[in-house]
């Protein structure tokens, strides 16, 4: 079930009708009818990886109580790991395990070793990324006694299973969202109201952008080869609007849904693109992710503590394991570091802080160079977004190489008669909204708002994307 | 809550109001169109009168100059649709004679599509703006999946069809862009040739297809000289029992699959280029001329 499909448009008033207006509402009715609705929700992808996400449930619910019971500190760290290893040891037969293998057996038949892999061929179960860090991220805390062991199963199944967030979250931390899960929630209309502007602007973000973007990100890098300089440089552009619109629209949307039920979930993107630096981007971009890296890899690592050769290891880790997070290709990996490359002068020349405040701009030097700044970030992105999301890295190298050498900037045409100039207005209007609303949640409240919610709906029915349909880029993570 | 259901009950009526508004501003652009397409062409024009059509898929649409026709005093029109199966061939025609169309001769390339009863999405989307204005249509998609809500919720059709009949298509209609489907009589030329052509039809079989009976029922109540026939296809395809098959289905059909053959006649496989089309329509013309094709 898709946030942009209709049964999920069937699916949402059911459950908002049932948690408000269920009898003797308390905090457990509320709960319990979430947990029901979430795991519903979660088998309308596959039934059979509901048990899955049990088991995880299960495992870190018990683990989690075995570290907070025991006396001794090896005992704890015990549960820890025992925890931390199943946890990630299903992440891994199920997502990596085949990469692993067929890696091996391609460097062993390189240096001439005959290997037959033998693969599992496994499903990815959707959302197995985000529900093993949103219980590993909770086990650790206990571990460190940052929060207190969760009781009540329902109450920490809800956290970890709660379908807003589920299958690509923003991933929560126990210290956040636990705490609101275990008072009764009371019906709020400002935050009710701001939570369908931010599913209206989540599905723009979606079907209107993300889904027109694809068309041509998808014509260019499926054809790279015949395509020149200009249709290239597009395709890149377009790219980086789709996964943007794909997955701040999918967080828009995730947050919106859950502020229905009176829950608020993390900010998971904040104007990415309009970042002056790459790590001004990274403090933007999928921030559940990036501060979950932060937390419980980069600081236990020694984050930018110790000598320089030892901060420039733990930026290359953390880099590195967010590629692989997302993928079990070398691509992803290929991506990781060309962010960590971007990052590290930045580390070494101690400006990885320096673009933390708001700016404003104004008709002056200081604007100028703040807008040749984002530029230069967004070109830096998207040229690493080459890598995410071509199929190899030789063909990410050639896609580069003929952007960069073919210098041909005829428009080239696509089926269906839909050629670019459309598309770059679209995207224009987009990046000019969301300019103007760059400190604010979504860009529909406030004066006027009945014609931008209606202009809003009005551009979802008649520009989005309903037919061809792309399923959410980070559902596969 | 109460003020949230007001919200919520305002917002439908903004999405419904909306709905409506797109489908009028859609429909009443498209009624306007005259140049997008062979359907928009058809119906937008009234009591045409014509010695020869030629009907069919993109075999016909790249396969028959009916240029060549015209300049023999024959007054001819290509209506082939690229990617159309024969039911929605079968409407084009009906919408013909809803709109007065007065057809003689009617070429009909059936081969390929008879080896299934399949409908295509493509092509009856662009029939979709016209359907609360067309009987015609209406008729023949009644009994159809998904009829009613392509009739009665407001811009359905066109969400469902965005690709064929969505926003940009809307906007090269408003515009008056022209498509070049209707230059040349309706014929479109391929050019160049392919390379290392072959298709094969081993597991083709040539089926009794309703659309095409429907098709020759029509002829026969309107008094049209339906020529049904088979177009060449290149040097490597194993066509041979397929077309036997056809024959023993459907003993009409005039089979001219080995009339063009060699490979540089062809862009692809199944579609001859500019020079293979005028070489097969000149043997049609021939034929036709010679009288051949009386029953």
């Amino acid at each position: 079930m898709f946030f942009n499909s209709i049964n999920f448009v069937v699916f949402l008033p059911i459950v908002f009708l049932l948690y408000w207006f269920v009898p003797n509402k308390s905090k457990s009715s509320q709960n319990f009818i979430l947990i029901v609705a979430s795991y519903y929700f979660y088998s309308c992808w596959d039934w059979r990886f509901l048990f899955l996400l049990l088991f995880s449930t299960l495992l870190i619910y018990v683990t989690a109580l075995k570290i907070e019971s025991s006396i001794s500190a090896m005992s704890r760290k015990f549960w820890l790991w025992v925890s931390i290893s199943l946890s990630l040891a299903f992440l891994g037969i199920f997502k990596y395990y085949d990469f692993f293998v067929t890696s091996f057996s391609d460097l062993a038949n390189g240096l001439g070793l005959h290997v037959s892999p033998i693969l599992l061929k496994l499903i990815l179960p959707v959302g197995i990324s985000f529900y093993t860090f949103h219980g590993l991220s909770y086990v650790i805390d206990i571990y460190f006694k940052k929060i207190k062991a969760e009781r009540n199963i329902v109450d920490y199944s809800l956290f970890v299973s709660y379908f807003p967030l589920l299958v690509a979250g923003p991933i929560e931390r126990a210290t956040h969202l636990l705490p609101q899960l275990k008072v009764k929630r009371e019906f709020n209309f400002e935050k009710a109201k701001e939570g369908i502007y931010q599913i209206i602007w989540g599905l723009v973000k979606k079907v209107v952008i993300a889904d027109t973007c694809a068309i041509y990100a998808n014509a260019v890098f499926d054809n790279y080869n015949a395509m020149n300089s200009l249709s290239l440089i597009l395709g890149a552009i377009y790219f980086a609007f789709q996964i943007y619109g794909d997955f701040s629209g999918y967080s828009d949307i995730a947050l919106g849904t859950s502020k229905l039920f009176g829950i608020d979930l993390l900010k998971n993107f904040d104007f990415p693109y309009f970042s002056r630096d790459i790590a001004e981007f990274w403090r933007k971009w999928h921030i559940s992710l990036t501060t979950w890296f932060r937390d419980y890899l980069y600081i236990p690592l020694g984050g930018s503590r110790g000598s320089k050769w030892f901060q420039i290891r733990n930026v290359f880790i953390i880099f590195l394991v967010s590629g692989f997070w997302h993928g079990a290709n070398w691509t992803f990996i290929a991506w990781g570091f060309i962010n960590a490359l971007y990052f590290i002068p930045l580390l070494l020349l101690r400006r990885n802080r320096n673009n933390i405040d708001a700016f404003k701009i104004a008709f002056n030097l200081e604007s100028l160079r703040i807008i040749f700044n984002i530029l230069i970030t967004f070109t830096l992105t998207c040229l690493a977004w080459i890598f995410f999301r071509a199929k190899t890295i030789s063909d990410a190298l050639s896609y580069i190489k003929r952007m960069l050498t073919d210098l041909h900037f005829v428009p080239q045409y696509f089926k269906f008669e839909r050629y670019s100039y459309e598309i770059i207005i679209m995207v224009l209007l987009f990046v000019i909204i969301e300019w103007n609303n760059r400190y604010k949640i979504e860009p529909l409240s406030g004066k006027y708002a009945w014609l931008k919610v209606s202009f809003s709906i009005i551009s979802i029915i008649a520009l989005g994307i309903f037919t061809d349909y792309k399923n959410f880029i980070y559902f596969q993570f | 809550m109460k003020k949230f259901l007001i919200f919520i009950a305002k917002l439908l009526f903004i999405t419904v109001l909306s709905a409506v508004l797109l489908d009028v501003i859609y429909t009443v652009v498209y009624l306007k169109t005259s140049d997008r397409n062979k359907i928009t062409y058809v119906y937008s024009s009234k009591a045409k009168n014509f010695d020869v059509v030629f009907m069919g898929s993109s075999r016909t649409q790249n396969h028959m100059v009916a240029k060549l026709f015209n300049d023999k005093g024959i007054t001819a029109y290509n209506f082939g649709m690229s990617g159309s199966k024969l039911d929605e061939t079968a409407l084009l025609l009906k919408l013909m004679l809803e709109h007065n169309y007065k057809i003689k001769n009617c070429f009909l390339d059936i081969d390929l599509n008879l080896n299934s009863n399949s409908k295509s999405e493509g092509t009856k989307a662009l029939y979709m703006p016209y359907l609360h204005n067309s009987e015609t249509i209406r008729n023949h998609y009644k009994n159809r999946k998904e009829y009613s809500k392509l009739l009665y919720i407001p811009f359905y059709r066109y969400i469902k069809n965005d690709v064929k009949i969505g926003f940009r298509e809307m906007l090269f209609s408003m515009t008056n862009k022209k498509s070049n489907s209707l230059e040349n009589f309706g014929y479109f030329a391929l050019k160049g040739n392919g390379k290392n052509m072959s298709y094969d039809l081993s597991n083709y079989s040539p089926k009794r297809n309703f659309a095409y009976e429907e098709i020759k029922l029509i002829c026969k109540n309107n008094n049209i000289h339906l020529i049904a026939i088979a177009t060449p296809m290149c040097q490597q395809c194993s066509s041979d029992t397929y077309y036997k098959s056809i024959k023993s289905i459907y003993p009409e059909v005039y089979n001219y699959e080995s009339k063009v053959t060699d490979d540089a006649n062809f862009a692809s496989c199944g579609h001859m280029n500019v020079k293979g089309a005028n070489m097969f329509t000149t043997i049609i013309l021939n034929d036709f001329l010679q009288n051949k094709f009386k029953n």
